[in-house]
């Protein structure tokens, strides 16, 4: 049972992502990219690299400034999304990074230098991202208090 | 960011038509409800999901054999008046369509490939000099017509009207298929110690490039003529292929290839079957291109090469390697035959001398 | 097998070639993303000319021949009118992200609708059926332009043609797969004076389409996540929007770099802008703009239905609100934030008024 948000949790859906192709939906495939993920007071780095995820690790603040983008969401839209996950095996369409995104006025996504080339990466690989978040269905889950 | 770029309040801008949200929701006209020409589709999937050609139902699978219209307008779906006309200059069905377009768009889909990730690259040895030289010319030969093919291709396709999408979308694939093979064709070339060669005199590519009489014209050069030599060319070059990476790349492009051929012997059956004069005038190109590909097969880049690496070397080129690709050109010749005699085209009285003597052997 | 007797001397082999090979010695190795394009430019073979004299369609790098035909009627022949900086990424990743509609959607989520709700899904596809046609037609009448020297943005385009094919026929099968049909084509990509298939420049005809047109598109895809009423709507929508974002790509890097590489052309580039945004932003082309059919219908699925129309509408403007937004964000990272600054461009003023 992993606490999430942690770097063992983020670890143990890398693993599940990068084990099982099964998991890498069409429209999915190779993709380069940075990202960061703004979950409270915790920030986490991400890399893509081809087909797999070669790298996620707990980062500081600066290390997010280097990034293509940075999904920030309340830690509430996180805990909603990732228990959504949990209980259907994948996100329901109303719980995608996507869906989310747009229910926001300022959506979730955003270049750390303000450039929208970059925030456009967050649409180019979003399936990747997705196939992410749906891999952590296997791995057992509670959520810090 | 969002501060500085609303700097100005909202204000009516009648110009430049922008809903004024201090207007309030506009009343909906709704003049599109019930707009349609068949309602009431539904379209199951098969055993392979929902295919191109399964949605071809109702008045929605009828194809027509003068598309009229010269807008962008969905076949089947309800159309405008008023709407200026496009340079959709082939609308008749016997200038383009080939029955099999909507599976070989499918088929093209399913058979993709990844030149960077797929081809096993790890598997190319050094080979010897000679005949490294060989396998870079032949590359180098197959990118220009793969060039050509994707010149001609794109030229035509925003002439064809979307009454016969099926084939458009499928030449939408054939276009990536050329830029496949261009890419996996330099890139061999440029991963083994050796470079590029030097470019085709493209004799064929020239009459391919400068067919503009229509498109049917074009494909009886590029795939009844040329390409049915390409297809002898990468058939003979994936049985002497020399590791697994030249084996991926040439049955790769093989299958590419053949659905190639088969839109365009299939485009080729139709137009000589629902066209007067069709096949005679396919028979006069034919002669004139013959002439053409006659020159191009005695020039001595491709035989050579091909001889090389059929030889195993330069010494084996002289004997065995370009007796062997005699062959290949005696069998292209009757390939070409046996189809031109499939579209009633009569070529074997007035072969060209040149492909009778290469059939004489 | 014969034994080794030489052949006639028409057949004589001829090794002359051999020695005009190009640049000798290439050995290219695969990274950790493969063997992709911008590994094979090394040596010579990645020299890009600024200036094309390529006129017989020869691979970039290859030995020229004297007497070769030229065959090439090519009027991109400069660097500056089509290159951009990541074209040899764009085109990998494309071939990377292929997706096929008939087996990636989940069709069979689909589920009878009603009437009302049936019938804006499918005008929506029929416009958007009608609109990929010109995504699909325009980039392919520029490969044949264009020198094959520049062959890596020559095959992002190739890869858009496909993707556009791909696009024209999902829309087309949702229309006719849930008990509906095609309904009434909407006549906005037809002859227009300016418009995407009549500019006579690429840089003119890609500001129009990737920048502008697609980019109003690509929101409007995202937002199928939230008006698709089943998976397969939704996923349809996702998928389209990933390859548009590509397309978006291509647009904002080629302009970025014709900014920097032309600097003389940047007012004309600001006139390009300047009609884009006079009729894509508001014209027929965008739903989420001007009142249209199109945007009744969008309206009607963000609603979830007729009723709830005026919701649908609301929304509707939060669409058009990304859509300046990122409009404007993307011709910033092309380099032209001036336009927004200096009162040139009506969409900050537009913007403002969707708060």
């Amino acid at each position: 049972m992993e606490v999430f948000p942690s770097q063992e949790w983020f670890q143990k859906v890398r693993e599940a992502y990068n084990s099982d192709r099964e998991l890498h939906s069409g429209g999915g495939g190779a993709c380069d990219t940075t990202a960061g993920f703004s979950i409270g007071e915790n920030r986490y780095f991400i890399e893509f690299a081809g087909l797999d995820c070669s790298q996620v690790r707990q980062c500081s603040e600066e290390d997010l400034a280097t990034t293509d983008f940075v999904i920030e969401m309340p830690m509430e839209t996180w805990r909603s999304m990732l228990q959504d996950v949990q209980k259907n095996g994948k996100a329901s369409s109303n719980m995608t990074l996507n869906s989310i995104d747009l229910e926001l006025e300022e959506g979730i996504a955003f270049s750390p230098i303000d450039d929208q080339y970059k925030q456009d990466l967050f649409y180019r690989y979003n399936q990747n991202f997705q196939d992410f978040f749906d891999a952590s269905s296997r791995v057992q889950t509670t959520f810090e208090s | 960011m969002a501060d500085k770029l609303s700097s100005k309040a909202a204000s009516v801008d009648r110009e430049s038509k922008i809903v004024d949200p201090t207007k309030g929701v506009p009343e909906p006209k709704y003049d599109w409800r019930g707009l349609t020409n068949e309602w009431g589709v539904r379209v199951i999937p098969g055993p392979h999901g929902l295919r191109l050609g399964d949605i071809n139902v109702g008045s929605y699978g009828e194809v027509p054999d003068y598309w009229q219209d010269q807008t962008r307008r969905p076949r089947g779906s309800v159309g405008r008046p008023g709407i200026p006309p496009l340079p959709y200059s082939l609308r008749s069905k016997h200038e383009l369509w080939a029955e099999c377009s909507a599976d070989l768009y499918e088929e093209a889909i399913q058979r993709r490939w990844i030149p960077a990730t797929e081809v096993p690259w790890d598997s190319l040895k050094t080979l010897p000099d000679d005949i490294e030289k060989a396998v870079c010319q032949m590359c180098t030969e197959l990118s220009q017509s793969a060039n050509t093919e994707l010149e001609i291709i794109t030229y035509w396709q925003d002439r064809m009207s979307y009454g016969y999408f099926e084939v458009k979308q499928y030449l939408a694939t054939a276009t990536f298929d050329c830029a496949r093979q261009l890419e996996a064709l330099r890139k061999r070339a440029l991963s083994n110690g050796g470079g590029l060669g030097i470019e085709s005199r493209g004799r064929v590519n020239r009459i391919i490039l400068e067919s503009s009489g229509g498109w049917t014209e074009a494909v009886v050069y590029l795939y009844l003529l040329r390409g049915t030599y390409i297809t002898r060319l990468l058939t003979g070059l994936l049985s002497a292929a020399h590791n697994e990476a030249e084996a991926f790349i040439y049955s790769h492009m093989l299958e590419d290839h053949a659905r190639h051929l088969t839109y365009g012997y299939d485009h080729l059956e139709y137009a000589s079957t629902h066209h007067d004069d069709a096949s005679l005038i396919m028979g006069t190109l034919l002669a004139v291109g013959e002439a053409h590909m006659a020159a191009e097969l005695k020039e001595g880049v491709v035989s050579s090469a091909m001889a090389i690496i059929f030889g195993g070397g330069i010494k084996g080129a002289r004997t065995h390697g370009m007796e062997r690709y005699l062959v290949l050109v005696r069998d292209f010749i009757n390939d070409y035959l046996a189809i031109c005699r499939t579209l009633g085209i009569d070529r074997e009285k007035s072969l060209h001398p040149v492909f009778k003597r290469y059939l004489e052997g | 097998m014969s034994e080794a007797t030489e052949m006639p001397r028409e057949h004589e082999i001829d090794t002359s070639w051999m020695d005009n090979m190009a640049e000798w010695g290439i050995t290219a190795k695969p990274g950790k993303r493969g063997l992709t394009l911008a590994d094979v430019q090394v040596g010579s073979y990645g020299d890009l000319p600024k200036v094309s004299d390529n006129m017989t369609g020869r691979p970039r790098g290859s030995t020229a021949r004297p007497e070769a035909y030229r065959v090439g009627a090519y009027q991109v022949h400069t660097l500056s009118e089509i290159w951009l900086e990541n074209a040899e990424y764009l085109y990998e990743e494309a071939l990377q992200r292929q997706w096929s509609s008939a087996t990636d959607i989940p069709w069979h989520t689909l589920k009878p609708l009603p009437d009302d709700v049936e019938e804006a899904e499918c005008l929506l596809c029929t416009f958007f059926n009608e609109v990929e046609f010109v995504a699909g037609d325009v980039p392919a009448r520029w490969i044949a332009r264009t020198t094959p020297d520049y062959l890596e943005a020559r095959n992002v385009l190739s890869a858009q043609v496909m993707d556009e094919a791909r696009h024209m026929d999902v829309f087309r099968k949702r229309a006719l797969a849930n008990g509906g049909g095609l309904m009434r084509m909407s006549g906005a990509t037809s002859g227009f004076v300016g418009s995407i298939d009549l500019a006579r420049d690429f840089t003119e005809m890609s500001t129009r389409l990737h920048i502008s047109g697609e980019g109003a598109v690509l929101t409007m895809f995202r937002m199928g996540e939230l008006f698709g009423q089943n998976d397969a709507e939704k996923t349809m929508y996702r998928l389209c929007a990933q390859d548009e974002a590509r397309h978006v790509a291509f647009g904002v890097m080629h302009l970025r770099c014709l900014g920097e590489t032309a600097p003389e052309r940047r007012e004309e580039i600001e006139c390009y802008l300047d009609e884009a945004e006079a009729q894509l932003m508001a014209g027929q082309q965008n739903p989420a703009g001007r009142q249209s059919e199109s945007s009744e219908a969008l309206a009607v699925l963000l609603g979830g239905g007729s009723e709830y129309y005026d919701e649908g509408h609301k929304k509707l403007l939060v669409i058009r609100r990304r859509q300046l937004k990122e409009y404007m964000k993307r011709v910033i990272s092309a380099g032209f934030a001036d336009r927004f600054e200096n009162g040139r461009s009506p969409v900050p003023a537009q913007y403002a008024a969707t708060a």
